[in-house]
């Protein structure tokens, strides 16, 4: 069967020829295709394909799950489980939505069960990164905001350092969808619409979450002011 | 008095104004509200500060640091998630080639490689079937005009029927709430036949049954879209009996690990405890290994969760209860010890890395102090 002549194109390009540097240019064409084509592909059982997906999205993937878990190892699970469900689900994808949307509604639904699980287990919800980094003598974030920024004073520091800690204090209280959309809305700067069609909800619900996350918070930092 | 401000927006009171503040601090209000709310707050001191108090609350968070940021500072852990999961889809597809056997397989792949000769052999094999079979068949109009026959739910297939049968297609039509609806199956057989039902037709059932326990005759994906429409209906004991076949015996990788995810509502009874304990010791598949232990772990929160305790005033909705832990139920449950001890061996010693590290992942969520 013929090559598509951008395969053979690029073949020539890099001064190679014959079929076996043919198929390797199609693979490294990969990364030019746009979303839609590489969903086909990937649905067509191309794993050159499905894992080009993966790349494209796999760093918001694993940021998201750090911010909301925490842990590494837990991050590295729900990245596992999410993308798993994404190879064996992606023949039931049907275009209704973006690929991005499709797959943040499997992420956040992994990430829900996991944070869900967690709270389910007071054994569980400890450990978390600030907390850790405290107690390990890891720099405060202001201190190494100093060195770029040497405006900032010492009762800064330590007003952020105050903060810091009792926001993520704060974070652990609040249920997981509130978590997820905080997350989702000031890390990731998705705006409401969207975190609702990654989780499958409305947009009012997500506004709701939202609303409740930012109260609990500032009550948590209200002392601070 | 006015309720339009002097841009002209409609008035709003401080009440209505203090919900919309963190969301106009985000930009995430609709220009109404937003004329309305700078309305307001030009006459509104005490709402001003509240907007000013918000916006400092948003600054601080834009300054702190995430925790991405400070876990993965180099992008190793991106690395070691992306060779994890090679590691894990090439596990899962090896042993899919070895059943890629199909009837005339010779045939297809020479047929591949040969499009013109295999069109033009095609043409003259149709051309010669139809000639042929004009001269077979009766004249008889109302022989030659039939197809499809339609079967109601009352028209029982025989065994027999079912012995010759090849599925060709099924086709889900979900109602409009969501819930399984109606479903089309086609059937090859001496007669063609479209059975059309839902789950509570006896012979819906008993085709998609036989089609789940009979696996080496039928493709991968039409098992697959049978378990799809089992599913539904896993209290039935004949269909879960199905579905445990299936979760044991299937030859796919696949089918077996949708055979189990099918069985996640029932997880905690006795005869799906063990059809999944069977799959976590003897699978090949690294991949049905880890459904197993995500269904384990299911199954042991089921059994340890308190459903149907109301839920306290103020108590989260999202928040599943879970009253008891696993080390609990051990004592008392020896299948529950036998779970733990299977996940503690494959912790140890399963050839699959992403196995051990879920398998010791369970056993923190489930396991008793000693395992941790």
């Amino acid at each position: 069967m013929p090559l598509p002549q951008w395969a053979l194109a690029l073949a020539d390009s890099a001064g190679k020829s014959g079929e076996h540097q043919a198929v390797l240019a199609t693979v490294t064409a990969l990364p030019e295709l746009d979303e839609r084509a590489l969903v086909v592909e990937a649905q067509a059982g191309n794993r050159a394909a499905f894992e080009e997906l993966v790349r494209r999205f796999d760093r918001d993937v694993l940021r998201l799950a750090l911010n909301l878990m925490k842990r590494p190892e837990d991050a590295r699970d729900v990245y596992q489980e999410a993308f798993l469900k994404v190879y064996r689900n992606l023949h039931r994808f049907r275009f209704e939505c973006s690929f991005y949307t499709w797959l943040y509604r499997i992420v956040t639904n992994v990430c829900l069960d996991h944070l869900r699980r967690r709270q389910a287990r007071p054994e569980d919800q400890a450990p978390e990164v600030l907390v850790n980094r405290q107690e390990e003598g890891t720099r405060d974030f202001f201190e190494v905001q100093r060195e770029h920024r040497p405006a900032l004073d010492p009762e800064r520091s330590l007003i952020g350092k105050e903060i810091r800690t009792r926001l993520a204090k704060a974070m652990e209280r609040l249920s997981p969808r509130e978590r997820v959309v905080f997350e989702m809305k000031h890390y990731q700067g998705l705006k409401l619409r969207a975190i609702g069609d990654a989780l499958g909800t409305t947009e009012e619900t997500v506004k709701n979450s939202l609303f409740r996350a930012t109260r609990k918070l500032r009550q948590e930092l209200g002392e601070l002011r | 008095m006015s309720v339009f401000g002097s841009n002209g927006a409609r008035k709003m009171n401080c009440d209505e104004v203090a919900p919309l503040l963190v969301f106009l601090a985000c930009d995430e209000v609709t220009a109404e509200e937003r004329a309305g709310i700078e309305s307001h707050i030009m006459e509104c001191a005490e709402c001003r500060a509240q907007l000013a108090e918000v916006g400092e609350f948003q600054d601080n968070l834009a300054t702190l640091p995430q925790s991405a940021d400070e876990l993965d500072r180099t992008g190793t852990l991106l690395a070691q998630c992306r060779s994890e999961l090679s590691e894990t889809l090439d596990e899962m597809a090896a042993p899919v080639e070895q059943e890629s056997w199909r009837p005339f397989g010779f045939v297809r792949r020479w047929m591949a490689l040969r499009p013109v000769w295999s069109a033009a052999g095609l043409l003259a094999a149709g051309a010669i079937l139809g000639v042929q079979l004009l001269q077979w068949l009766p004249t008889n109009d109302s022989n030659l005009n039939f197809r499809a026959v339609n079967v109601s739910a009352a028209q029982k297939i025989t065994n027999e029927q079912l012995e010759k049968m090849a599925v060709s297609e099924i086709n889900f039509a979900p109602n409009s709430d969501g819930t399984p609806g109606t479903l089309q199956v086609q059937l090859r057989a001496e007669q063609p036949v479209v059975l059309s039902g839902n789950l509570d037709d006896s012979d819906m059932r008993r085709v998609l049954t036989y089609v789940v326990k009979n696996s080496e005759r039928f493709d991968p994906g039409v098992r697959l879209d049978c378990l799809d429409a089992l599913r539904a209906k896993i209290g039935d004991a004949e269909i879960r009996d199905a579905l445990l076949d299936a979760a044991r015996r299937d030859k796919n990788p696949a089918v077996r690990m949708k055979a189990l995810e099918s069985l996640r509502e029932v997880a905690s009874e006795q005869d799906v405890r063990d059809a999944v304990l069977e799959s976590l010791e003897e699978d090949t598949n690294p991949g049905v290994r880890v459904e197993a232990i995500n269904l384990l772990v299911r199954s042991l929160e089921m059994e340890s969760g308190t459903p149907a305790m109301p839920p306290s005033p103020g108590a989260n909705s999202d928040v599943p209860m879970v009253a008891q832990t696993a080390p609990a139920l051990a004592e008392s449950d020896p299948s529950v010890r036998r779970v733990l001890r299977a996940l503690e061996q494959l912790r140890r010693n399963d050839p699959n890395h992403y196995v051990r590290l879920r398998s010791a992942a369970a056993l923190r969520q489930i396991g008793p102090a000693e395992v941790q």
